[in-house]
């Protein structure tokens, strides 16, 4: 699909770059002092690999990959209100 | 070929905002303005990401604007419910400090590093203080 082979490898960079900033995230997953800031860095880590499952249909060019990156966006969205939630108010509902 | 050039170019940008964004995520002083620092990688660096992205492969443009559409209304909601959990908590532990003993404040903050903290919970505290006080007689 994307023919020039500059294009081809500077998109694996780009690929090899964001799986590569998933470790200083989890620092903070694994580090933050607070609840929230652990569940915030979890919030980072999912956009981070929104962005990842992207590219990954760049580099197979697949158009099925974004689908599965929708559907972790809605299943990330709905994970991290509820979770705020119980942590705020003692319940979720 | 111009689209390649282009569509290489936003993705750069977006790689950018998210290394960013993680770079303030891990250096940053406190919860908030790590909050703060999030939202950049949520808005600016993915939505360069799907930028590039649509502009290399554009068939599949409408899947990622449906992407881009439901990432722009949902991580203002999910960054703000972590914030305001932020705030209550800060609140809460404020509170106990004014109205109780500093040792309640402890308790909570305790209770904040490993577990849920919620007003029944603090109440729950604030009650078994009581009850040790009023059991506990101090030799005078």
């Amino acid at each position: 699909m994307i023919e020039s082979a500059w294009a081809q490898a500077a998109i694996q960079l780009i690929l090899l770059a964001l799986v590569s900033l998933l470790v200083p995230a989890s620092y903070r997953v694994i580090v933050g002092p607070t609840l929230p800031d652990r569940l915030g860095a979890v919030d980072l880590i999912t956009t981070l690999l929104i962005g990842i499952i992207v590219m990954l249909a760049l580099v197979e060019s697949t158009q099925t990959f974004v689908d599965m990156a929708i559907a972790l966006a809605a299943f990330a969205f709905i994970g991290t209100i509820s979770i705020a939630r119980y942590i705020s108010e003692g319940r979720v509902f | 070929m111009i689209l390649d050039i282009l569509g290489v170019a936003a993705l750069v940008f977006g790689l950018f905002f998210c290394a960013v964004g993680v770079l303030g995520v891990v250096r940053l002083p406190d919860s908030l303005t790590r909050l703060h620092a999030s939202g950049k990688v949520a808005t600016l660096g993915l939505f360069g990401l799907l930028v590039g992205a649509a502009l290399l492969m554009p068939s599949a443009w409408l899947r990622l604007l449906a992407l881009g559409l439901f990432v722009l209304l949902t991580s203002p909601v999910a960054t703000h419910a972590i914030a305001a959990s932020v705030y209550r908590r800060r609140e809460i532990v404020e509170e106990l400090a004014e109205t109780h003993s500093s040792a309640a404040a402890a308790d909570a903050t305790a209770v904040d590093v490993t577990g849920v903290l919620s007003r029944s919970r603090i109440q729950d505290i604030i009650e078994a203080q009581e009850r040790a006080l009023r059991h506990h007689k101090p030799k005078a």
